[in-house]
C-alpha cells in the first residue's frame, strides 16, 4: 500500500474519532475489504498507543543520551590514553637520542682528551741498567712499542717491581686492555715511589674507558698529591670539567 | 525492596535522576555486556536489551507494580537475560550459558510482560534516532495535538507540519518495518 499524507491524515482522524459521519462509513467500508489498510489502521495505532507515553519516551531519550556520554568518556580517555602514549613514546625516544648524543659527545671528548694526555710511562734510567736479560729484553720491546711481547714477558710473574707494573699497564692500555691496565695501576701501594704514577696512568686508563667522573676524582688525588702530574691533571680537570 | 540502596536507586530511575542512572549504567552494563557478547550478541544487542530492561524497570516503578523478591541487581540481570533469551528464541537462535536460575528472580507473569513490551522497545529504539524536529513534531502528534497547535509551538506553518508530519512518521514507520526483531515479531501476534 503506498503511503501518501492523505492516506496517513484519514487515518489519524478515523483513530481520533474525527472522522465526519459519512467519510467514517465510507472509510469503515474500504478498511474492512483492505488487510493492507487494516494492517497499515493497526500500526498508527499501535505508533500513538507506546509512543503517546512521554513519559518513558523521555526514559528512553535519557538512557540513549547517558549511553552516548559513556562512550564518549571511554573515547575520551582512551583518546589522551593514546595522546600520553604517544607523547611518552616521544619522550622516549627523545630523551634516548638526547642520551645518546650526549653520551657519544662525551666518549668523543674523553677520547681527545686522552690522546692529547697520554703518553707511555717512560723507560726509566734505572731500569735501563738492569741486568737480567730478560727484563732487558722486555724494555727493548717496550721502547720498540712491542707491547704484546711486553705482556706476554710480564703478564705471569708476582711480585714485578713497580715500574715494571708500569710497563705492563701501560702495555694493555696501548693494547686496548684497560680493565687489565687498572688491575696492574691498583697494585702499586701508596708508599711506593710510582704511587703517583700509577694514579695518573689509572686516571688516563678511566679517561679512555670515558669514566669521567672517576677520572676527576683520580686527578683530584694526583692534584692533592702535588707531584710531577700536578700540572697535567690541572688542566686535564678543567679541560673535562668545561 | 530489598535495601536502602535499592530503594534510592529506584527513586532515582523514577525521577530520571541522570546521575543515579549514569551509576547504575556504569555499574551494571559490563555484567549484561559479557553475558550478551557470550550468548550470539554483539555490542548494539547490550545497549538494546539493557535500555529495554530499565525502561521495564521505569514502567513498573511508575505504575507501582514491581515486586521485589531478590535485590534490584538480580531482578534487573533476570529481566536482562529474558530480554535476551526471547530475542534469540525469536531468531531462532540458541542461549548458550543456563539461565533457569534466572526464572526463579523474575516471576513468570513478569516473564510474559517482558515478551510483551517487545514491540514497543522497537517502536521507541527509531523514535530516538528521528532527528529531532521529526521528534518534536511527532511527540505533539502522539499526545493528540492537532496541527494549528504543533504550528502555534513550532513556528511552522500549518501546511509545513503537516508536510512534516507526514514525511517523519513514514520514515519511522519504515525504520520500524526493516528492524529485524519487528519482522520477528509481526510472525507472532502481540499480547493485550
Amino acid at each position: 500500500m503506498e503511503r501518501t499524507p492523505e492516506i496517513f491524515e484519514k487515518i489519524e482522524a478515523y483513530l481520533s474519532q474525527s472522522l465526519p459521519k459519512d467519510e467514517l462509513l465510507k472509510f469503515e467500508a474500504e478498511i474492512a475489504k483492505n488487510i493492507e489498510l487494516q494492517n497499515e489502521i493497526e500500526k498508527h495505532k499501535s505508533l500513538h498507543e507506546v509512543l503517546g507515553d512521554k513519559d518513558t519516551l523521555a526514559f528512553k531519550e535519557k538512557l540513549t543520551d547517558i549511553s552516548k556520554k559513556i562512550k564518549e568518556e571511554k573515547t575520551t580517555s582512551s583518546f589522551f590514553s593514546a595522546k600520553w602514549k604517544v607523547a611518552a613514546t616521544i619522550i622516549v625516544v627523545v630523551g634516548i637520542g638526547s642520551f645518546l648524543w650526549y653520551t657519544s659527545t662525551v666518549q668523543n671528548k674523553a677520547l681527545d682528551l686522552y690522546a692529547s694526555y697520554y703518553e707511555p710511562f717512560p723507560v726509566e734510567d734505572v731500569t735501563r741498567g738492569e741486568s737480567n736479560t730478560k727484563f732487558k729484553q722486555v724494555i727493548k720491546n717496550y721502547n720498540n712499542q712491542e707491547y704484546s711481547e711486553v705482556i706476554i714477558a710480564l703478564e705471569n710473574i708476582t711480585n714485578l717491581k713497580d715500574e715494571f707494573t708500569l710497563y705492563l699497564g701501560n702495555s694493555y692500555i696501548k693494547t686496548d686492555q684497560e680493565q687489565k691496565a687498572i688491575v696492574q695501576f691498583e697494585k702499586i701501594q701508596k708508599n711506593s715511589k710510582y704511587y703517583e704514577n700509577s694514579r695518573w696512568y689509572l686516571a688516563l686508563t678511566n679517561l679512555k674507558l670515558g669514566k669521567i667522573k672517576k677520572t676527576i676524582s683520580l686527578l683530584e688525588e694526583i692534584i692533592g698529591y702535588n707531584g710531577i702530574y700536578r700540572s697535567s691533571a690541572l688542566s686535564l680537570k678543567e679541560a673535562l670539567q668545561e | 525492596m530489598s535495601n536502602i540502596e535499592d530503594l534510592k536507586i529506584l527513586e532515582g530511575i523514577a525521577a530520571g535522576d541522570e546521575g543515579i542512572i549514569t551509576r547504575f549504567y556504569k555499574k551494571n552494563l559490563p555484567y549484561i555486556k559479557g553475558y550478551v557478547l557470550q550468548n550470539s550478541g554483539n555490542e548494539q544487542d547490550v545497549e538494546d536489551v539493557f535500555q529495554d530492561a530499565l525502561v521495564f524497570v521505569y514502567q513498573k516503578v511508575k505504575t507501582g507494580s514491581l515486586e521485589l523478591h531478590s535485590s534490584l541487581r538480580t531482578y534487573f540481570y533476570g529481566v536482562c537475560k529474558n530480554i535476551w533469551r526471547n530475542r534469540l528464541r525469536k531468531n531462532g537462535r540458541q542461549i548458550v550459558t543456563e539461565i533457569i536460575l534466572d526464572l526463579e528472580t523474575v516471576d513468570p507473569s513478569v516473564i510474559q510482560e517482558i515478551e510483551d513490551k517487545e514491540r514497543e522497545h522497537v517502536y521507541r529504539k527509531h523514535f530516538v534516532k528521528l532527528k529531532d524536529t521529526c521528534k518534536e513534531v511527532l511527540s505533539m502528534v502522539f499526545e493528540g495535538k492537532s496541527m494549528k497547535e504543533i504550528s502555534a509551538v513550532t513556528g511552522y506553518s500549518e501546511g509545513y507540519t503537516r508536510k512534516k508530519k507526514f514525511e517523519c512518521k513514514k520514515s519511522l514507520i519504515e525504520m520500524i518495518e526493516k528492524d529485524p526483531l519487528y519482522k520477528e515479531l509481526q510472525q507472532t501476534p502481540e499480547k493485550k
